[in-house]
């Protein structure tokens, strides 16, 4: 446990001294919220387009923030590998379990603080702009949230250990897009239906916003909440397991 | 009392044999030196017995633990300053110190008594809160070498700790390395002669992976005949039919 815990503080300084952590967790997020609030005062009240007003946007914004904590947790573990320090932490007692925790711990925090950095400017948003979210909403939303976190963070671990430094930030990347266009971020896929509804269906990032967005709304049907969460928490624990079981697979690969 | 002991430790990389059959001993308290070229086989050797290795045969013990049965147990006993200096870039100096400290369980109280004292040993004191992505290169292998050292290891390995370095911060660090004689058993890679000859109790020259030559430096002097440890390498290399 102490040494899982010095490790995890040892990645959280790494991470909360580099400013391109600051610029893509947290102001690229929060200038997106604010870019496309102004976006969403352009769309006519008579398109029925909602997927940018605040209280469906601001969940849009979390999950999609969420990514860039993926691409810090790939970037952290693929230099950790491509240089000689996990070398030297190879030669020290720590167990594989120690890495993988204290490479997900810490970032379960950046991603929480995330998430609520945008939450609080989206309460504010929503003040001025309308319609005015409900506090408790945004509470149960994060909660909601924890698990997509850990599921990105789980995709950011498996990418970090299976790439190198150099490919690791590419893949993310692509999935960085991919999340953001496939979870009805940037789109109302129910409204749209047809191929591209069932290929939203298929993913599990839908199924991040659909269900912090019913918790938004403070509402916690068995279809809206219930059935997404779920989906969502199954694959953060299956993005887990797998993303330990091949850190373990590579670190045993590294030492023999 | 044999604080290292190999037998017939081999490590194969596919056809190419890195380290052969190699049988030696390093004494408690020992400073022992492997030289050797480049692609000898030194930090294969370093590697198999610090754990991070597995030999294709033989076997290597550490503190009378087995490297490949008991890694738990020899890692608790050794420390190593890796080739590259594996430092936590952001992470002050204080900070890799006291992070080393805990990953060997130290408490929160003990993580500050060791960083304080390494970092008096060391000199460490001007740089202290200085991020480790701003050191010199000296200042980065001193750092990576308490790094090792804050577990109080009975043995450390140091893979070429003075690599790169200019000849002012090489001295430098000699002397730090030289401080830690008789206090813990020391094995260290380098292929600079004057290394080897300056720091080492005893030596061992290997050539093609394997030890071509080992024992005191007179006793390598001789073995080599000759009156200086850069004529004896290459005649004891030569005889291997490398140089």
């Amino acid at each position: 446990m102490n040494r899982m815990l010095a490790f995890a503080d040892r990645n959280r300084k790494e991470i909360l001294r580099d400013t391109l952590s600051y610029i893509f967790c947290i102001a690229f997020p929060l200038a997106m919220l604010v870019i496309m609030t102004l976006v969403n005062t352009s769309i006519p009240k008579e398109s029925g387009m909602t997927v940018f007003r605040i209280d469906n946007l601001s969940v849009g914004i979390a999950v999609f923030g969420q990514a860039f904590v993926m691409l810090f947790t790939a970037l952290t573990v693929s230099k950790d590998r491509a240089g000689s320090f996990l070398v030297r932490m190879y030669a020290t007692p720590m167990e594989s379990s120690d890495f993988t925790m204290g490479y997900m711990l810490p970032m379960l925090v950046i991603a929480l603080v995330q998430n609520l950095l945008i939450y609080l400017a989206s309460l504010v948003i929503s003040l001025i702009t309308g319609p005015a979210i409900n506090p408790l909403g945004l509470l149960a939303s994060m909660i909601t949230l924890i698990p997509s976190a850990v599921m990105f963070i789980g995709f950011g671990l498996l990418f970090g250990t299976l790439f190198s430094d150099k490919a690791a930030p590419g893949i993310c990347s692509i999935l960085i897009s991919v999340s953001s266009f496939v979870g009805c971020i940037w789109f109302d896929a129910d409204n749209t239906g047809g191929v591209m509804l069932t290929i939203c269906k298929v993913l599990p990032f839908y199924y991040c916003t659909r269900s912090g967005r019913s918790a938004v709304r403070l509402d916690f049907g068995v279809n809206t909440w219930l059935v997404p969460f779920v989906i969502v928490l199954a694959c953060a624990a299956a993005l887990t397991v797998l993303a330990s079981l091949v850190f373990r697979s590579r670190m045993k690969a590294d030492l023999s | 009392m044999n604080m290292i002991e190999t037998k017939n430790l081999t490590r194969k990389y596919g056809e190419k044999t890195a380290v052969n059959d190699l049988s030696l001993t390093v004494q408690e308290g020992e400073l022992f030196a492997l030289l050797g070229v480049n692609g000898a086989g030194k930090t294969t050797t370093i590697r198999m017995l610090s754990c991070l290795s597995k030999p294709t045969s033989g076997e290597a013990f550490v503190d009378g633990h087995s490297c490949t049965r008991e890694s738990t147990a020899v890692k608790q006993v050794i420390g190593l300053s890796p080739q590259d200096t594996a430092v936590a870039d952001h992470l002050t100096v204080r900070e890799n110190l006291e992070f080393m400290a805990a990953v060997y369980g130290c408490d929160r109280g003990e993580v500050k008594t060791r960083a304080d004292r390494i970092i008096e040993e060391f000199r460490l004191g001007e740089v202290e809160h200085q991020r480790a992505q701003t050191l010199s290169g000296g200042w980065k292998r001193k750092l990576s070498i308490a790094m090792a050292l804050i577990s109080d290891p009975k043995v450390l390995f140091l893979d070429e700790p003075t690599l790169g370095l200019d000849v002012l911060a090489r001295r430098e660090l000699w002397k730090e390395i030289e401080k830690l004689k008789g206090r813990m058993t020391v094995v260290l890679t380098t292929h600079y002669m004057e290394e080897a000859e300056h720091l080492s109790d005893r030596l061992a020259i290997m050539v093609a992976g394997r030890i071509a030559a080992a024992g005191t430096l007179q006793e390598i002097l001789a073995q080599g005949g000759a009156d200086n440890l850069e004529d004896a390498f290459v005649a004891i290399a030569e005889k291997e039919g490398i140089a």
